[in-house]
């Protein structure tokens, strides 16, 4: 027998997870659809070997909206975030004792930087400030949705004019900081600020992450201020995660779900999403059952949701063209090992944030060029991440450690193609990298597990590999992300047909649910006497 | 001391005679005024001359073709009058590795036709990129004869000028609206992956977008200096590129005649030292040794680096102007080559038999050599040029625009031989070690062999070459690392950032000093643009 809801979201990711609970506390009856037997798509945790737990691909949160914990009470659901810090710290070949580390406290971090640079130090208090108050326009930009020139009606004008107001709080010279910056490269601004190479290095590895941009690209400088929204004033270079793993936030999502009433299907994968008449019906499962739903959303990504989910005849050329256009090259792997003790860092406060190897700025562009032309890079740019130093809760079974590593670059479209032997020198060179900054790590794994951008898209349906489900720059931002005609969290051609994920504004699973969840209960509302779906053929 | 040239006063002094300077001065003595231009060299034009460098050959040192030039300035200073003469350049051949080649012809649907041999698809669609390009010309062009709009002034004026730029936005509809964010922000590569497959003509257009920057074609913001060489094409049908007949200083003596027949005055081989202040007011000029000249307002032709970190006291600058000015990026990128030739270069790809074996149309040497030749053979040849750059070499490979002016205009060059002007990309100023003799004759090398691989008899033909570094066009001309924009055409360098935030209406922190060089507003190439709107404004303002 067909079953039948309100809403069925396809992805039972962080974004599919937070639209769920958000309409099912707006009485709405949910179903969430995910195709692995997990739920938490990219942010997940879960054994790399048993007994071992680690954040499987994401292991940062980005920004959860305050409003949104609030909302949903995430709280109550076990949800408790964790701010890193120290922000980071950037490993370096020769002196791995004598390593930069950046603070939440600017003093601290200043004092850290002095051993370097004095002018870096005296500089830094300054940055700390600029960086919050440009990310915190963002955030001001975030929470609304992205406000459109050619949008009708009051929302449009409401967010308009309320960043309007927070432009105006930056002041004369803030505002024309914030649009000479944004367009600008990392290194570009770095060079304005700073002098140590390793220091800047560091720095400019926040703004080219999950992208394939180097350093020296443009835009680079508003990626960099894309990853401090949400992060307390002058945790520059912080990252935000959750007691027990990334993974938690969707823990406490379900929990919020669970309360208010929906319904989670795992190991099931939807084949389609029905359409009659210019308006959802529901969709179909890869197994042939129909779900009748009167709206979909969809939280995976727009290429994904358009090309292989709908039939093309219900799609417009110019929405498939521009579908066709938006950049996705993943270019990101993911390595989690097992150590079988302690990583032999002398620095063990270090650990407790994110460990760097991004020794400059040059040396970040060259290992981009590599990629550039469909190499994996010599030299590996790392993001390392020990877990359970800064939350005992992930520690694992018999002093066995897992390590969270993010590499750039291992691009999508790799020139020789991706296969084992790739995948394996992949994993060596992150080995190699890691190896000469921690001397010893090696022998001490027992084992390791590969991500390579094809592997991301095979398993978690990521297509290209794509962490953000599409490059956040800035032509693929605000009113044209996905496409601008998708931007408002709806297709305007198909009826009751949502889109929710990061490749929505603002980039981040959390608050572009949340914006979306908005649109569909505002879409709901207006609707006095919603049509009833037609009744559904006999399966 | 002598002050000789104190006994005159004029209304505005203009330091520099580079096509803006002049453009300014003209606009300035038709309105009545007095003026004065000082020109350091021995001739006017800056970037923009003629020299014979060796016996009986004229090179176009510097800038050598024509087409942004804007048409109402040739229209009011009535510029054709003084001798503006522009010869059309009528097509672009990039010779390909495997010995294939693309043309592009004056004659769109030529174009298309020989476009047709490399992919149907990029052929038709060859077709809706040009209609889309035009639009984002037209969309852009009234942009260019705007004042820039102050988006943090409260002031109604500032509002309603805001207000009506956002009005513009509007009404170009949402398509093209979305249409021009995306030029404006990404790569020149990427822009034209969404439209072509064929990757020799991706790598020749995208080459516009290179042209004067310190980005690759990948790199996001490349796109907007694409469009920026799109704007020169607009006026009327399709206005090609073109040669000035005896070389590009021709523009610049036409504008200077126009000038004069106003009334304005040029001085050559006056060298403006610093910029005279009296109670934070710019009074006049310090020339050469010992001479002054005095005047209402002074104007800056020079770039925003060379006028306001060395013509005037940094003492009398508000900080953060100052650090402005230091922030804004000048990275030279470009060099050229000028050669003398005893015969006309072979391309290799253009010999009848290869047109034949690849099915192309035979086109006689007369006919093609009036045109560019493109070396961009590829994205990858283009993209790894840059990759050279930026790790502080000169390309081993660069990418070239290569004209022969004398196959249009024989006058260049004695009968028989021939002037070849090669621009080069990429020779960064800040290259390793900096430049000296052997690295800018090594240079010169890499640039011939890069070019002998497509046309073989070049070396044997070279009578003279003069090769010039970012550091020679810096130190001829005065451009400030030898950038060829007065300042990268970026967008966080651009509209009301150009050359600072809050000074981009062609003032300046100091009363009555001016500036009015491709460092403001719109910007680059020989536009002439930011020259007549600083004139406006001066003349709006103009003390009492």
């Amino acid at each position: 027998m067909t079953q039948r809801y309100d809403v069925v979201v396809i992805g039972g990711g962080v974004a599919g997870l937070t639209s769920a609970a958000l309409l099912g506390k707006r009485g709405m009856d949910v179903l969430v659809v995910e195709a692995r037997e997990h739920l938490g798509g990219l942010t997940s945790t879960e054994d790399v070997v048993p007994g071992v737990p680690c954040d499987t691909v994401d292991h940062e949160l980005g920004w959860v909206p305050p409003a949104l914990v609030a909302e949903l009470g995430l709280d109550r659901h076990g949800l408790q975030l964790l701010h890193s810090d120290p922000c980071a710290t950037a490993l370096v070949p020769s002196a791995a004792a004598e390593s930069i580390t950046l603070y939440s406290d600017a003093q601290r971090t200043a004092g850290s930087l002095g051993r370097f640079s004095a002018s870096d130090a005296a500089a830094w208090p300054a940055f700390a400030q600029r960086v919050a108050q440009l990310s915190g326009f963002l955030r001001a930009l975030y929470e609304v949705p992205a406000p459109s020139l050619f949008a009708t009606g009051a929302a449009n004008l409401v967010s308009m004019l309320a960043l309007g107001r927070k432009a105006r709080s930056l002041g004369r010279n803030g505002i024309f900081d914030l649009l000479r910056t944004l367009p600008m490269s990392i290194a570009d601004v770095l060079d304005e600020s700073f002098e140590n190479a390793a220091l800047k290095g560091l720095l400019a590895a926040r703004g080219v992450t999950r992208i394939l941009q180097g350093p020296r690209s443009g835009a680079t400088a508003f990626l960099f201020l894309h990853h401090h929204v949400g992060l307390a004033a002058g945790a520059v270079r912080g990252m935000l995660t959750a007691r027990g793993g990334v993974g938690a936030l969707a823990g406490a999502m379900i929990g919020a779900g669970k309360a208010h009433g929906v319904t989670f299907r795992t190991g099931a994968t939807v084949a389609r999403i029905e359409v009659k008449n210019e308006r959802t019906q529901g969709v179909t499962l890869a197994s042939g059952e129909e779900i009748a739903a009167e709206r979909v959303v969809s939280s995976v990504d727009a290429r994904h949701t358009i090309y292989d989910l709908i039939d093309p005849v219900h799609v417009e050329p110019e929405l498939s063209r521009a579908i066709g256009h938006v950049r996705m090259r993943g270019a990101t792997a993911k390595v989690n090992l097992v150590l079988d003790g302690a990583v032999p860092l002398p620095n063990a406060e270090a650990l407790r944030g994110p460990l760097v190897v991004a020794p400059s700025i040059s040396a970040l562009e060259r290992a981009f060029d590599d990629a550039k032309h469909g190499a994996i890079s010599d030299n590996m740019t790392l993001e390392v991440r020990v877990p359970s130093v800064l939350d005992p809760s992930l520690e694992g079974k018999g002093d066995r450690v897992a390590v969270s590593v993010l590499a750039q670059w291992a691009p999508y479209r790799l020139k020789s193609g991706w296969d084992a032997t790739s995948r394996a020198v992949l994993g060596d060179r992150v080995l190699a990298t890691l190896e000469s900054v921690i001397p010893g790590i090696t022998n001490r794994v027992v084992h390791r597990d590969v991500l390579s951008p094809r592997d991301i898209e095979e398993r978690f349906g990521a297509t290209e590999g794509s962490l953000t489900h599409g490059e956040l720059a800035l032509d693929q931002i605000l009113f044209m992300r996905p496409v601008p005609a998708l931007s408002r969290y709806r297709s305007a051609a198909i009826q009751g047909l949502y889109v929710c994920g990061r490749g929505c504004h603002p980039g981040m699973p959390a608050p572009a649910a949340m914006l979306a969840a908005r649109e569909i209960a505002r879409a709901v509302r207006s609707r006095e006497a919603p049509t009833p779906p037609p009744a559904p053929q006999a399966a | 001391m002598t002050t000789n040239g104190s006994r005159t006063r004029y209304d505005a002094i203009i330091i520099g005679g580079g096509h803006t300077g002049l453009v300014c001065a003209a606009y300035l003595a038709r309105a009545g005024k007095k003026v004065l231009v000082c020109e350091k060299r021995h001739l006017v034009g800056g970037a923009a001359v003629t020299e014979e460098i060796h016996k009986g050959f004229k090179f176009s040192e510097f800038s050598y073709v024509v087409s942004l030039l804007r048409p109402e300035i040739i229209r009011e200073l009535e510029l054709p009058r003084h001798g503006l003469h522009i010869l059309p350049l009528e097509s672009t051949v990039t010779p390909m590795p495997n010995g294939n080649y693309l043309a592009a012809w004056g004659d769109h649907d030529e174009s298309q036709r020989e476009l047709y041999r490399h992919s149907p698809l990029d052929a038709e669609r060859y077709e809706d990129f040009g209609i889309m390009m035009h639009h984002m010309a037209h969309a852009v062009k009234p942009i260019l004869a705007m004042l820039p709009p102050d988006p943090t002034s409260l002031s109604p004026r500032e509002l309603l000028a805001l207000a009506r730029f956002g009005g513009h936005m509007r009404s170009l509809g949402e398509d093209r609206f979305y249409a021009l964010h995306k030029l404006m922000t990404m790569s020149s590569a990427d822009y034209l992956d969404e439209w072509f497959e064929t990757d020799v003509l991706k790598a020749t257009k995208s080459a516009s977008g290179i042209i004067g920057t310190f980005l690759g074609p990948r790199s996001p913001g490349s796109a907007y200096v694409l469009l920026h060489h799109y704007m020169g094409e607009i006026d009327g049908a399709f206005r090609a590129w073109g040669f000035q007949k005896g070389g590009t200083g021709g523009v610049s003596e036409a504008i200077a005649g126009a000038a004069r027949a106003f009334g304005a005055e040029v001085k050559l081989e006056a060298p403006v030292t610093n910029v005279i202040l009296k109670d934070g007011r710019a009074v006049g000029v310090a020339v050469g040794p010992g001479d002054e000249y005095f005047a209402d307002v002074v104007v800056s032709g020079l770039d925003p680096k060379r006028t306001f970190l060395g013509l005037v006291d940094e003492k009398a600058l508000p900080n953060d102007f100052l650090t402005s000015i230091k922030r804004f990026k000048a990275r030279g990128s470009s060099g050229k080559v000028n050669l003398a030739l005893s015969e006309l270069p072979r391309f290799t790809c253009m010999q009848p038999d290869n047109i034949a074996r690849w099915g192309g149309v035979q086109i006689p040497a007369a006919r093609y050599l009036r045109g560019a030749m493109s070396i961009s053979p590829t994205m990858e040849y283009v993209e790894t040029a840059y990759d050279d750059a930026k790790h502080g070499a000169f390309s081993r490979r660069p990418y070239m625009d290569v004209v022969i002016p004398s196959m249009i205009d024989p006058s260049m060059a004695p009968p028989g031989q021939h002037v070849m002007s090669i621009f080069c990309q990429y020779a960064p100023f800040n290259i390793t070690g900096g430049w000296d003799d052997a690295k800018r004759e090594a240079f010169g090398d890499a640039v011939i062999h890069a070019l002998a691989v497509f046309a073989p008899n070049i070396e044997q033909a070279i009578i003279a070459r003069q090769v010039l570094t970012p550091a020679d066009i810096e130190r001829i001309t005065g451009l400030t690392e030898g950038n060829i924009f007065q300042g990268e055409l970026a967008l966080d360098q651009l509209f009301f950032l150009r050359p600072a935030a809050g000074y981009a209406k062609y003032r300046s922190p100091i009363d009555r000093l001016y500036q009015c060089g491709s460092g403001t507003h719109p910007g680059g190439g020989i536009m002439g643009a930011s020259g007549r709107l600083a004139a406006l404004t001066m003349l709006r303002d103009w003390p009492a």
